[in-house]
């Protein structure tokens, strides 16, 4: 196999179907399992859980509340029950999902293999580098925005957003266009940014599992094999804070995004 | 800061106001201009898509697009802006 068909074999989704009818199901399977994973241990924590002296796991989890309350207090100007819950399922849902890149690359497509007895099936486990979750996930908070604008400012409100900003009633066109253009930039804006942080990221790992069969070879395994572990330890460091940073990032503009639809017309500006 | 600048505010030690509400906003202004940017350009394929047009409002609404991001990485700079000084602002009128 050479280099450009392991990385092309890494990127490649196990998928059925055809055109805009494909399901990446390793995508599907991994961010459902993970899903359930987070009920799971949900469920588990609620039955343990102790008022008086908590364990070391539910200090952990309530430390994660505390810090998604604090981010909706500050982010949201409202009161709306359902955005810290939401907040905190796209912040946990999208952290493990991205810590998926942490896995050994090669770990759970070479088991999966092992299980098929396809020594070419195709694994991509980390959903958050498909665009279609990403995606599928702006999309989601995209039609919340909506739902809110309307259920707020009202329909003609919501209207008059798109006919009367950014340039005033004597350019209705262009402001209809320019709102348009606005409205569809936050969810690609949102989709596009983990889409890309992470897809990078896989990428450099993927690059840097090559150097074991590609440059540490024979004798050459003695200086290259110890650079790859450290290559791969300290991207792997960096990359803990990325996929963090770009959860917190999804989870904020999330509350951001719901927060303005939950605000008056005058303020729309920066909308 | 340069020394000049801190003994005209008054203050040696300038901390950043803690982001609240569409400040928030500032961590993705860098991608919000190029989603701008590809968002003019989808929505001009689609008008064109839908009148026939092609490539009339394609290059129209992807110059929009520019404008676009550029007006919303210029008002969140702007807004930015207004945070900090109504913070010195509150500031000074508390030292008062």
């Amino acid at each position: 196999m050479t280099t450009v068909e392991y990385m092309q074999h890494h990127l490649t989704n196990n998928s059925v179907g055809e055109g805009f009818w494909t399901f990446n199901l390793d995508t599907i399977a991994v961010s459902i399992m993970l899903g359930a994973l987070i009920v799971f241990v949900s469920m588990r924590l609620v039955r343990k859980m102790e008022a008086g002296t908590p364990g070391g796991f539910q200090n952990f989890v309530e430390s994660i509340l505390d810090f998604v309350a604090v981010n909706v207090r500050d982010a949201f100007p409202g009161h709306n029950p359902l955005i810290a819950p939401l907040a905190l399922t796209v912040f946990l849902w999208i952290w493990l999902m991205n810590f998926m890149d942490l896995i050994p690359i090669d770990l759970l497509p070479y088991l999966f293999q092992l299980v098929t007895g396809d020594s070419h099936a195709y694994l991509k486990v980390v959903p958050t580098t498909d665009l279609n979750t990403t995606l599928a996930m702006s999309l989601t908070v995209f039609f919340l925005v909506i739902f809110y604008n309307i259920k707020i400012k009202g329909l003609w409100g919501y209207t008059k957003v798109f006919l009367f900003h950014p340039f005033g009633k004597f350019l209705i066109p262009i402001n209809i266009i320019m709102t348009l253009i606005e409205e569809v930039a936050k969810p690609l804006s949102l989709a596009l940014r983990l889409f890309g942080n992470l897809f990078a990221g896989e990428l450099v790992f993927l690059l840097i599992a090559l150097i074991g069969g590609t440059l540490a070879v024979g004798a050459a395994a003695l200086f290259w094999a110890p650079v790859q572990i450290l290559l791969d330890l300290a991207w792997l460091i960096f990359h803990l804070l990325v996929i963090t940073l770009q959860a917190f990032i999804f989870m904020v503009l999330t509350i951001v995004y719901l927060g303005m639809a939950h605000e008056d017309v005058e303020h729309e500006s920066v909308h | 800061m340069t020394e000049s600048n801190q003994q005209k505010s008054g203050s040696k030690h300038v901390i950043a106001p803690r982001p609240v509400g569409a400040n928030y906003l500032l961590v993705g202004a860098g991608s919000m201009y190029t989603a701008s940017v590809i968002a003019g350009f989808l929505v001009g394929y689609l008008l064109d898509y839908l009148f026939g047009t092609m490539p009339l409002f394609f290059l129209i609404c992807g110059v929009l697009g520019f404008v676009a991001g550029a007006r919303k990485v210029h008002l969140l700079s702007n807004r930015v802006n207004v945070a900090t000084v109504t913070a010195k602002k509150k500031e000074e009128q508390n030292a008062e």
